[in-house]
C-alpha cells in the first residue's frame, strides 16, 4: 500500500517537472496530491487526508489552473538565453542534495530507534482531537490565521484590480 | 527490519525519503523551468514535503495531535501564498505580457 502511493506520488511530480505543458503538469501536480493524502491516510490521520484533498486539489491546484487558462500560458516561451552554465549547476545541486540526505537519513540510527519504538499503528487521528488542540493550545495562531487569510485576500484583490 | 525493507513497507525512514525525493524534485522544478506558474508549483511541492515528514515524525510519536494543527497552519500560509502569488503573476502579465521569470529580471520597464 504504501509502495502504491509512494509511486503516485513521485511519479507525479516528476511528471510534473518534465512536462512541456503546463495544464498537464497542473493535472500530474493532482495525482502527487492525491498520492499524498493516500500516503496521509497510512499515516492514520484522515484529517490530514480530507484537508489536503480539499485545500490542495480542491482550492489550490484549481486557483493555478484558472490563472494558467486565463492568461493563456500553456506552452513555456522560448528561452532568451539558454544558461547552460546555471542549468547543469542546480541540476548537480539537486542530485547531490537528494542523495546525501537520502544516505543521512538511512544511516542515521536515531530515526531506526524511533522507526522501532513508534512501529505500533497510534489512534486514527479524530477531527475532535484535533479541535480540542486546536482551541485549547493554540487560540492565538488560529485568529492570526484568520486575519492573514483576509490580509491575503485583500491583497490579492488589490493587487490584480487595475485601478483601485 | 533493515534499511531497504524499511523503506518499501513504510517504516519512517521510508516517508521521510519521500519527502525527501519531493522536496528534490520542487526544488528542481524552481531551479530549471522559467514559466512562473511552474516554478509556483514546486514551490507547493516542497511545502507538501515538509508536510509529509511533520506528519510521519507525529504517527512514530504515536500519534500527536499537535502536528495535525500545525499542518492546519502550514495549509493556511499555503493558501495565502497561492492567492498573492498567482496575483502577482496576473499583475507581471498586465505589464510585460509574459509569465517568463527570466523576462522580468529588471525593475525598469
Amino acid at each position: 500500500m504504501f509502495i502504491t502511493f509512494a509511486l503516485i506520488t513521485l511519479l507525479g511530480a516528476l511528471g510534473m517537472l518534465l512536462q512541456k505543458n503546463v495544464i498537464v503538469a497542473g493535472l500530474f501536480m493532482v495525482a502527487a496530491f492525491f498520492g499524498v493524502a493516500g500516503l496521509f491516510v497510512l499515516l492514520a490521520n484522515p484529517v490530514a487526508a480530507a484537508l489536503q484533498v480539499i485545500v490542495y486539489t480542491g482550492a489550490i491546484m484549481v486557483l493555478v489552473l484558472f490563472v494558467i487558462m486565463m492568461l493563456n500560458s500553456h506552452e513555456e516561451e522560448k528561452a532568451q538565453s539558454s544558461r547552460p552554465v546555471q542549468r547543469w549547476v542546480s541540476v548537480a545541486l539537486v542530485t547531490a542534495l537528494a542523495f546525501g540526505a537520502v544516505k543521512l537519513v538511512l544511516a542515521s540510527p536515531g530515526l531506526k530507534a524511533l522507526a522501532q519504538s513508534g512501529a505500533a499503528l497510534p489512534e486514527a487521528m479524530t477531527l475532535q482531537k484535533v479541535g480540542v488542540t486546536l482551541f485549547a493550545d493554540h487560540l492565538l495562531g488560529f485568529e492570526v490565521a484568520g486575519l492573514l487569510l483576509l490580509a491575503a485576500m485583500i491583497g490579492a484583490v488589490a493587487l490584480t484590480k487595475r485601478n483601485l | 527490519m533493515t534499511g531497504m525493507d524499511a523503506i518499501l513497507q513504510g517504516g519512517l525512514q521510508g516517508y521521510l525519503v519521500v519527502a525527501l525525493l519531493l522536496f528534490a524534485i520542487g526544488l528542481a522544478a524552481v531551479l530549471l523551468r522559467r514559466t512562473l506558474l511552474m516554478q509556483f508549483m514546486g514551490v507547493e511541492l516542497m511545502l507538501n514535503a515538509a508536510n509529509v515528514a511533520l506528519l510521519a515524525f507525529a504517527r512514530f510519536r504515536g500519534g500527536d495531535s499537535q502536528a495535525t494543527v500545525f499542518y492546519l497552519f502550514i495549509i493556511a500560509v499555503a493558501a495565502c501564498e497561492a492567492a498573492v502569488g498567482l496575483a502577482l503573476v496576473i499583475g507581471l502579465y498586465r505589464h510585460r505580457d509574459t509569465t517568463d521569470s527570466d523576462r522580468a529580471a529588471s525593475l525598469k520597464q
